[in-house]
């Protein structure tokens, strides 16, 4: 049995080198966007509660994030990553407000196959329009790829 | 045409040390050897993948039939280019650690090696991000990670084999299975590559290397052969003979 193992090694251990080899991935299986994570809560309850109808839209910019989607929750923000700050215009059930969010941004690896995207910083609390939003707390400043919740809508 | 060169440097290992004939004996000669090794499969990547040149040579000394130690060191050039970002880095490591044989003294004699080694790491490299791109909501943003210094650390275990195939040159594999310790870089910018140590985004690596070793032997011990009666003792009242006996080894060596 002594004897049988060191020739065994030179026999398995190529096999298993060989196998490794050929494990090797290339593609990317990451979410790569980093999101600021809006939950919807409602006011008077103070419960989790999703919006019959959702608008969300960056000011300047055309394209929709949401249009009149329901059931969203939470609402995922995308931060600009060049700028400092940016605008959105968030309609909830029908009533416009703008939420306004200031924060740092810097680069994050992913991994070698995903890459690099950009983290980004809360430097305040967001500014908003007080026509439905009654209040947002501000939880996780640290805006990531991973599903953690950074605020809190109150409507 | 790699897992080719895989198959054939072990299949010739092994028949190699098929080949040995041990006859039973109270001591062995055992020569000590000083052995300064070059790794092959970095430089004969390079001709087939430009972007990445590793080099890598160790020395290993001896301490008696069983151990080693080892003192490696090496140079990577590496750039990565994915459909959003390129990566360069370059530097260089060293390795320090034990070998250990496996194989008994009577099936190595000082010429065949299969065992594993227990490796420290070192590294320097200097990385940089030339240029990267992400495209969101707002758009595509460019941007680069400037030029950076930086110090990893890993611990390496190395399963591997060698055999003397010509008048003081060996040639063998090994495989490294890698743990990092520490990049040097913190979370958000790890290395996506550096010397020594390979994928710096994981915390574990593996890689193969071949080596080409000079053998300068440096001192003969003889290794002590210990008989032991064979366990299997019917034959030996069968047949009324006292000759089965059967050799093993211990680890002890005296000049």
């Amino acid at each position: 049995m002594r004897k049988f193992i060191p020739e065994s090694l030179l026999i398995i251990l190529p096999g298993v080198l060989l196998f490794m080899l050929s494990c090797t991935s290339g593609s990317c299986f990451e979410e790569t966007e980093s999101y600021l994570k809006a939950s919807f809560y409602d006011n008077v309850k103070k419960i989790l509660h999703a919006p019959d109808s959702l608008t969300l839209y960056g000011l300047n910019n055309d394209s929709m994030i949401y249009n009149k989607s329901s059931g969203i929750q939470p609402a995922l923000i995308p931060l600009n990553s060049s700028t400092e700050s940016c605008k959105f215009i968030i309609e909830i059930n029908g009533i416009t407000d703008t939420i306004e969010f200031h924060y740092s941004s810097y680069p994050h690896l992913i991994s070698k196959e995903c890459g690099y995207t950009f983290y980004h910083q809360l430097d305040t609390a967001p500014k908003h329009t007080y026509h439905n939003i009654k209040d947002i707390y501000t939880g996780n400043k640290t805006i990531t790829n991973l599903n953690v919740e950074n605020i809190r809508i109150f409507y | 045409m790699w897992r080719t060169f895989v198959y054939s440097i072990s299949l010739l290992l092994f028949l190699n040390c098929c080949l040995i004939q041990v006859h039973a004996q109270d001591t062995i000669p055992i020569p000590l050897k000083i052995k300064v090794g070059l790794e092959l499969a970095g430089p004969v990547t390079y001709y087939s993948d430009k972007n990445i040149l590793n080099e890598e040579g160790y020395i290993s000394v001896d301490l008696n039939e069983k151990r080693s130690v080892l003192f490696a060191a090496g140079y990577l050039n590496f750039k990565y280019t994915q459909y959003n970002y390129t990566y360069l880095n370059k530097g260089s490591f060293i390795r320090i650690g034990m070998d250990f044989n496996l194989l008994k003294p009577d099936k190595s004699l000082g010429k065949y090696w299969a065992g594993i080694g227990l490796r420290y790491g070192l590294s320097r490299f200097n990385s940089e991000v030339p240029s990267f791109q992400k495209t969101d909501y707002w758009g595509t943003t460019s941007s680069s990670i400037s030029h950076r210094t930086n110090w990893g650390h890993f611990v390496e275990v190395s399963p591997g084999a060698r055999a003397e195939i010509f008048n003081h040159f060996s040639i063998g594999w090994s495989l490294s299975l890698r743990m990092l310790l520490y990049s040097g870089t913190g979370k958000d910018l790890r290395p996506v590559y550096f010397p020594g140590f390979g994928n710096g985004t994981k915390t574990f690596s593996t890689g193969m290397s071949y080596f080409i070793v000079w053998n300068i032997p440096y001192k003969k011990i003889n290794a002590i052969l210990k008989k032991e009666v064979k366990e299997d003792t019917e034959d030996n009242s069968n047949t009324g003979t006292s000759g089965t006996n059967s050799t093993t080894v211990t680890s002890g060596n005296r000049q």
